[in-house]
């Protein structure tokens, strides 16, 4: 007897249940990493967000962001009670209670005050060496994709941002050390013993002596320009293309030149992307420790960057506390213990949010701009 | 025909302003904005080249320095020494091992009752002291203010016993006796509580009731470890005379070297009378040959000592080997045990060496420049700073690096081709939109950060995790030190996942999709098309992917400074995989903890850019490499 029915498989398909297992597998290895990242982020959000939120109005604690950074004085007076005290309002608090005897006291560096110093060095590195950065790799990228045609130089450009990119962070800080800090020319007239080269320059006794900026704001700037041109280089290259071929033609066919081309009717269009893509650069830059450890850092800083200066330009050519750095210091030079804790989580989760706010400003402006721009 | 369509652009439009012109200005400053990258490549080789390159001749004089001096010579017999005390070590852990894997349990349990107690005063320590040294004053006592410190006192005992530790090896009864004895414990007492003691007499008598049937294998020990000495006082004996010579030596080339200085600037100098003034202070300084040969024909007349010395070492050693026991019952041990017997060969075949060693080493064979190289690409010591003599070999740091990089990829490979594999191929839009942004977040994670969370958090969970009974099957487990290898690979992995997936779900989506597409045509089912088409078309660009994973992981610096430990030597291989769980130090950690220290121009300095080399070097063939594969996945 033939049975239609035969024809059609019940159940389910064959190799399902191996479907299955091989889905369940992929999908359980991705979920696990999503899971650590979680985890991981949850335990710095509980350790580290008491320490900046508070539950009563303003619900910011602003004084952890605006205060300098300064060693901890933990002890207890005479009825037992325990203070824990940055270092000026613990000798503030020892002149008020002159004669009275104190116990138990203990001192933890970098762990009193805020992390005013660090954020504002990390700012005023970040804004040199985005500017520089921009400069230099948007003009580049304008070459790259406006001028430039099938040559050598041009495949030995592409050849260089191909390995520039590719550089370990701590190559870059030798290469900062060794260049910026040792010896890039400086105008002076007491050149040090260690220059390299001195070219009189007949003003006076100004010589122009090459040896370094030392250990400076500049030479972190210009080091972290250097590692993030590859990067600003690729992502403005890409907007740039991204400007459709007609627009040029039109201008073109309008007599005006590459110039005008290129400043009216690519650069207007290509703008947000870049600035897009330069958000991703800033979180990079911002978070780099190993090439500003010997061209800028430094871990204990009583001023702000721009305090105790004879000339605002002073600025450029002093040591500035970072973030990452304090937050390497704090992990690496003091043991950790409960009165450690508030700078440690604290300094890491500020640094976190900060991270976070501009990567996720970077991907919703990136939806938006997809949205908006489509030619 | 094509080319007659073309026009001509060679000829410039008559109008066109002929010469320099602003368009041409602007072009040019674009162009050389772009030749900046090519500059900037250049000056990073020219100057890592520039101040490394001067390691190599300095290295050569600082280890032929090493051998006028004799300290090469005396080096020969602390090998032997080293060895020696290396051995000795092993079959005393063995012995230990085997003592205390015997009564575990008595171990176990007096250190949780110890463990108890001291988190109990380690808490309540500082509020304890104020009572009692405040009611010890010589004046009286302000009964009101010792009243308030007692409350403070008995206020911190509530909270301590309220948090006190697990004790899963004491019986309920014993541990609410040792709380209770906590409780009513006097303030000033000082004796710990009738447990505790009770626990570690107990603990005490086992162990010596378990070493009783190893008395034979203890005095076995012994006579080993006494077989040394003599060879360890003529060591330091010698030690002393060859560094005395060593100083002597290295302050001569210091007044060469500043008396060339002065010369130079002789030379250079315009004045007639300073030049003359310049040149009678070299001569004056014109340092005097240090006298190597007098000390070094003193060092060599010791050599039948050493001899006589190593050779009777050797025939302690050959005799005690044979006497050590056949096995011992605790695993640990047991792995001890039979590492130094495999040692056992070894050391024997070493000292019988060393009598030829002794008699060909001459301190006048000089020291080629490829002895410095090679031994700093194949020595096995960076030690630096030291008082005896720096040694430059980068194979612990390269080893380091290398099995950091091991765990990572292990770790990162499956995961991040498996979500990539997932993402593009199975996952839903909706799971896409919540998968890519987390990884990218990952991504834009500080490596400083990472480093943080896995001092902070991850070693110290992982520490926790080794302590568990039921994982004690697990190699390495329980884990000395928390920072290890195996901590930084895990960090590292998760820092690579991000560049791993991204490229390989690039390299996934890049594949046309006519072959799938075919290949569901012909009734093959998603898990079918994924590994068996889209996959091996994907296969150049998921390689690349990987490799530019591992330049990733072989060059990133602070996660390995902060979480790897630190610790510059070869790994102890003889633990198996629980080598993966001793610390180490890293090519990128070297250079970022020591360069901020070194003295400028120093060879230490200069060897740390040799470092640098190696690793961009190494980085960039890497790179090289998988832009190989990527090119050639160009469909």
């Amino acid at each position: 007897m033939f049975d239609p029915e035969k024809l059609i498989r019940k159940g389910l398909p064959k190799g399902h249940f191996k479907d299955l297992v091989v889905r369940s597998l992929l999908g359980g290895t991705t979920y696990f990493v999503v899971i650590i990242a979680a985890l991981l982020f949850g335990k710095i959000l509980i350790d580290g967000a008491p320490v900046l939120f508070k539950a009563e109005a303003p619900f910011v604690d602003f004084e952890f962001l605006t205060s300098k950074n300064q060693t901890l004085h933990v002890f207890d007076d005479a009825q037992g009670t325990r203070h824990q005290l940055p270092a000026s309002e613990y000798s503030a608090y020892l002149a008020k209670h002159e004669g009275v005897p104190i116990h138990n006291e203990q001192t933890y560096s970098y762990s009193g005050g805020g992390i005013a110093g660090p954020i504002a060095g990390t700012a005023l590195l970040t804004l040199g060496s985005m500017i520089l950065a921009l400069f230099f790799g948007v003009s580049a990228a304008i070459y790259l994709s406006e001028y430039a045609k099938q040559s050598p130089f041009i495949h030995a450009v592409r050849l260089a941002i191909l390995n520039l990119a590719g550089i370990p962070s701590i190559v870059f800080g030798l290469f900062g050390f060794s260049v910026f800090v040792l010896a890039v020319p400086v105008i002076t007239a007491t050149p040090s013993d260690r220059s390299l080269l001195t070219l009189p320059l007949f003003i006076g006794d100004y010589v122009m002596s090459f040896q370094g900026w030392n250990s400076s704001l500049m030479a972190g700037c210009a080091t972290l320009a250097c590692m993030i041109l590859p990067v600003i280089i690729t992502a403005s290259e890409e907007s740039l293309r991204a400007v459709p071929q007609g627009f040029r033609d039109a201008s073109l066919a309008m007599g005006a030149t590459r110039w005008q081309t290129i400043r009216k009717c690519v650069l207007p269009f290509s703008l947000p992307g870049i600035l897009t893509s330069s958000l991703l650069a800033i979180t990079r830059v911002a978070g780099e420790t190993a090439p500003i450890m010997f061209t800028a850092a430094v871990a204990a800083k009583d001023d702000l960057p721009w305090q105790g200066l004879k000339s605002p330009f002073d600025v450029l050519s002093s040591q500035v506390q970072a973030l990452p750095y304090h937050i390497y210091t704090l992990a690496a030079r003091i043991p950790s213990s409960e009165f450690t804790q508030r700078a440690q989580y604290g300094s890491v989760f500020v640094f976190l949010l900060l991270v976070a706010t501009l990567s996720l400003g970077s991907m919703i402006l990136r939806a938006k701009l997809r949205a908006k721009l489509k030619w | 025909m094509p080319q007659a369509d073309s026009p001509p652009t060679e000829q410039p439009h008559r109008f066109q302003k002929r010469g320099f012109s602003g368009e041409k200005a602007i072009k040019f400053f674009f162009a050389s904005n772009a030749g900046l990258t090519i500059v900037i490549l250049a000056l990073i080789i020219i100057f890592l080249l520039k101040e490394g390159l001067g390691f190599f001749p300095g290295y050569q004089r600082e280890l032929q320095v090493y051998r006028i001096a004799g300290l090469e010579f005396v080096d020969i017999s602390r090998k032997n020494l080293t060895a020696h005390e290396q051995l000795t070590s092993v079959l005393n852990r063995a012995y230990y091992a085997e003592i205390n894997g015997k009564c575990a349990h008595q171990m176990r349990r007096s250190q949780e009752a110890s463990a108890l107690f001291n988190a109990y005063t380690d808490q309540t320590g500082p509020t304890r002291d104020l009572v009692i040294s405040n009611s010890q004053a010589e004046i009286t006592p302000n009964p009101e203010m010792l009243a308030a410190l007692r409350a403070n006192f008995d206020k911190q005992k509530l909270k301590a016993l309220a948090s006190l530790p697990a004790t899963p090896h004491l019986t309920a009864n014993e541990r609410r006796d040792l709380i209770e004895s906590i409780r009513t414990r006097a303030i000033d007492s000082t004796d710990d509580p009738a447990l505790v003691t009770a626990l570690a007499e107990e603990f005490a008598a086992a162990r010596e009731k378990q070493a009783e049937p190893l008395q034979a294998m203890r005095a076995t020990i012994d006579t080993f470890e006494a077989a040394g000495s003599e060879l360890s006082s003529l060591v330091s004996e010698m030690t002393e005379s060859v560094t005395a010579t060593k100083e002597k030596i290295q302050n001569a080339d210091i007044l060469e070297k500043d008396r060339k200085t002065l010369l130079a600037a002789a030379a250079s100098a315009k004045d007639p009378a300073e030049r003359e003034k310049l040149t009678t202070e070299a001569h004056a300084s014109l340092a005097d040959k240090p006298d190597v040969e007098g000390p070094i024909q003193v060092l060599l007349e010791r050599r039948p000592d050493c001899i006589k010395t190593h050779a009777a070492l050797q025939q302690a050693a050959a005799g005690i080997g044979s006497q050590l026991p056949a096995a011992l019952s605790q695993p640990e041990a047991a792995r001890l045990l039979k590492v130094a017997r495999n040692t056992w060969p070894l050391f024997i075949a070493d000292l019988a060496k060393t009598h030829e060693e002794i008699n060909d080493w001459k301190h006048d064979t000089p020291v080629p420049l490829t002895t410095a190289i090679s031994s700093f690409l194949t020595g096995k010591d960076w030690v630096t700073g030291g008082e005896w003599q720096d040694f430059y070999g980068i194979l612990p740091l390269a080893i380091g690096s290398l099995m950091i990089s091991i765990v990572a990829l292990i770790i990162a490979i499956p995961s991040g081709i498996g979500a990539a594999v997932y993402v593009n191929q199975f996952a839903s839009s909706r799971e896409q939109a919540l998968v890519k942004p987390v990884i990218e977040f990952i991504q834009a994670i500080p490596s400083v950060v990472l480093g943080f969370i896995g001092i902070l958090v991850f070693g110290t969970v992982l520490r926790d995790l080794s302590m568990l009974d039921s994982l004690q099957w697990i190699p390495g487990f329980p884990i000395e030190e928390r920072l290890n290898i195996f901590t930084a690979g895990c960090l590292l992995a998760l820092m690579s996942i991000p560049t791993i997936f991204s490229l390989a779900e690039d390299a996934i989506n890049n594949v046309p999709s006519a072959y799938a597409e075919a290949s569901e045509a012909l009734g093959a089912s998603r898990v079918q098309t994924t590994f068996r088409v889209i996959i091996p078309a994907a296969f150049s660009g998921i390689l690349a992917a990987i490799l530019l994973g591992f330049g990733r992981v072989i060059g990133e610096t602070m996660v390995v400074l902060l979480v790897a430990g630190n610790r510059i030597k070869i790994p102890d291989f003889t633990s198996g995989l629980g080598t993966f769980f001793q610390p180490a130090h890293t090519l990128t950690g070297i250079i970022a903890q020591e360069l901020g220290e070194v003295p400028l121009g120093s060879v230490h300095y200069r060897a740390l850019f040799v470092v640098g080399i190696l690793l961009f070097t190494v980085v960039l063939a890497i790179n090289a490499t998988a832009h190989r594969f990527v090119n050639k996945m160009k469909h």
